[in-house]
């Protein structure tokens, strides 16, 4: 993926927004520069007012920045080839309320000009996608929310987009709703498509992402693949039965060892002898040895030890 | 000479259709991405109206305000038919205007409040489609309320006519062709108007827009009494309101109400000039409007 075409690229963006009352500005995106390639997709987290939707809003021109530069396809957003290529689902489903999820897919595919043919056929395959056939009468306003979520994510598709640009998009939603968003996310990525992602729920952002950019104070804190954050496993986690009150004893007195508590027994960075070892002692001792893990900081890890860096 | 007058739109339209027409090949790719948008702008705008139900309502109490002079006693049937058509056009201009300013205030304002805005604009629509889509969707509103409203008025007229056509010496003269013109003039009124507070709407807020639509009307429809004020001012107050005069729409040259239910004769010529003053003075305030929308942040 290295190698393939930059699809969406910012370059030292900076968005001041100035008022009467804030003649100096208050600095909602900082010299942000990233760049999502084909086929990728890209999360961008952080805290509430950290700039995303800020930047987001940059990125489809709907506000404009202070300084830098931003570009999809290469062209700049002004450009209506771009916004060809492109799909947008805005947080919490802002769409017209007086349409019903037929009408409304009709109207945003109307927009791309295409013929009432190809935009029966689309609205049929969408509604299909979303899971929304049965409710496609349904108007907008007496939807649920997450009915609403899966609409606007249809809407977004309409043009078949090359590149998505998803808002928070499980924003509101139950954990069943943001379920199937997440398998919607991922049936989209197989299809080839590069995403951009804004979202506060990392387990989900862990689960659809390739990269993950984490902003702070308009700033982009940290940035890379979920394995480049999260480092190497820093330790070895053995779960066994429950172990005789001498036998974990001899097993802590091992140096390898940090501690043992009810059935697990935790390690450090150890090198697979030293693990070997242990393992040979709880056996020696009539242990029974139930699983052996090398577990990786959690996104979440990853994003309270990176915003706690920054803040310190 | 009065039928010379009456030609005179008429050919006027000709001219502007042909002219339209035979030019179509410079201006029609140009625009053939834009219609589409407009379009599809323009029916949101009117589904959204129509859900909002204001339209219906105010349509029901102009039609009960225009049958209920049907039920007043008068000295004669001219009488009778020259205040059915002077407070119906009356009625037709005042809730015209009315809901025109609540309409047009609101239209993007409103999409940008409940952020709409955000999904059509990432769409391929440029943001002058966007605002001609909204007055065009006005337009479409105000067309069918002065439509209806004017309908209902002509029924008036009718069934009065033929109520007392029977009694001796009726007088009765429902004058419908000079009171369709004076509707439609009323109309073209709405139609200039609703673009300057569409322009007024891209940078201030609904509230500012409402109030500044009010001093509009009321500045654009005694354009006279103003000028007068405007010539016995001095100093800066003087130059405020020529300024003023200058550049708001002048809604009183639209107004036929008098001619229609006094039964004079119509100057259809200086109704034409009205008319393409009108649309002359709203292509400028859109352009207007849709330059400073351009820069707008939504």
């Amino acid at each position: 993926m290295e190698n393939a075409e930059i699809v969406l690229q910012i370059e030292g963006l900076t968005k001041i927004y100035r008022s009467l009352f804030t003649p100096v500005g208050v600095r909602a995106v900082d010299n942000l520069s990233l760049a999502i390639r084909r086929g990728e997709t890209y999360s961008m987290v952080g805290p509430n007012g950290s700039g995303k939707t800020t930047t987001l809003k940059i990125l489809l021109g709907l506000i404009f920045p202070t300084r830098g530069t931003t570009s999809i396809f290469g062209k700049s957003i002004s450009d209506l080839s771009v916004r060809e290529r492109i799909g947008f689902l805005p947080e919490d489903a802002y769409l017209y309320d007086c349409f019903n999820g037929e009408e409304l897919l009709d109207f945003y595919a109307g927009l791309f000009g295409y013929s009432k043919k190809t935009r029966a056929e689309l609205t049929e395959e969408l509604l299909t996608l979303v899971g929304m056939q049965a409710n496609r009468r349904v108007p907008f306003r007496e939807c649920s929310k997450g009915m609403r979520q899966r609409l606007a994510l249809a809407q977004a598709l309409v043009n078949d987009p090359e590149l998505l640009i998803l808002d928070e998009p499980t924003s509101g939603l139950d954990p069943a709703g943001r379920h199937q968003m997440t398998r919607l996310i991922l049936e989209l990525k197989r299809r080839g498509k590069t995403i951009l992602l804004c979202s506060h729920f990392l387990a989900e952002v862990e689960e659809v992402c390739d990269r993950v950019g984490i902003l702070y104070s308009g700033r982009l804190v940290a940035e890379g693949t979920l394995s480049e954050l999260a480092g190497e496993p820093t330790e070895v986690l053995i779960t066994t039965s429950k172990l005789e009150a001498h036998v974990a004893e001899r097993v802590a007195q091992h140096p390898a060892v940090l501690n043992v508590e009810d059935e697990t027994v935790r390690m450090g960075r150890a090198e697979e002898s030293q693990v070997w070892a242990v393992l040979q002692a709880i056996h020696d001792a009539g242990g029974q040895i139930l699983e052996i893990r090398r577990p990786r900081p959690t996104l979440q890890d990853v994003f309270v030890r990176e915003i706690g860096e920054v803040r310190e | 000479m009065p039928v010379l007058s009456r030609l005179i739109p008429v050919l006027g339209v000709i001219v502007v259709a042909t002219v339209v027409v035979l030019t179509r090949g410079a201006w029609l790719p140009a625009i053939g991405h834009a219609l589409p948008a407009i379009w599809r702008i323009a029916k949101v705008t009117v589904a959204e109206a129509r859900r909002r139900r204001v339209v219906q309502a105010v349509i029901i109490l102009v039609a009960v305000i225009l049958f209920s002079p049907t039920f007043f006693s008068y000295r004669s049937p001219y009488e009778q038919a020259r205040t059915l058509i002077s407070g119906g056009l009356a009625a037709i201009m005042v809730f015209g205007i009315l809901l025109a300013i609540f309409v047009a205030a609101f239209l993007i304002p409103h999409e940008i409040e409940t952020r709409t805005v955000y999904a059509v604009l990432a769409k391929p629509v440029r943001r002058f489609e966007f605002v001609l889509g909204k007055y065009l969707g006005a337009l479409i509103i105000l067309g069918v309320i002065v439509a209806v409203m004017t309908g209902v008025l002509v029924l008036v007229l009718v069934l009065q006519d033929k109520i007392v056509h029977d009694l001796p010496d009726s007088a009765f003269n429902p004058n419908l062709g000079p009171v369709l013109f004076a509707a439609a003039m009323n109309y073209c009124a709405l139609a200039v108007l609703t673009g300057l507070i569409i322009l007024i709407s891209t940078v201030a807020s609904t509230t500012m827009t409402v109030v500044s639509a009010f001093i509009i009307w009321a500045i654009g429809s005694g354009q006279t009494f103003f000028h007068d004020l405007a010539e016995r001012a001095s100093g800066a107050s003087r130059v405020l309101l020529l300024v003023l005069y200058t550049i708001v729409p002048k809604l009183e040259n639209f107004d036929f109400r008098n001619e229609a239910s006094n039964f004079m004769s119509m100057s259809y010529v200086s109704g034409w000039h009205a008319v393409l003053q009108g649309i002359g003075y709203t292509f400028v305030v859109l352009l207007v409007a849709a330059l400073f929308f351009n820069d707008r942040q939504v």
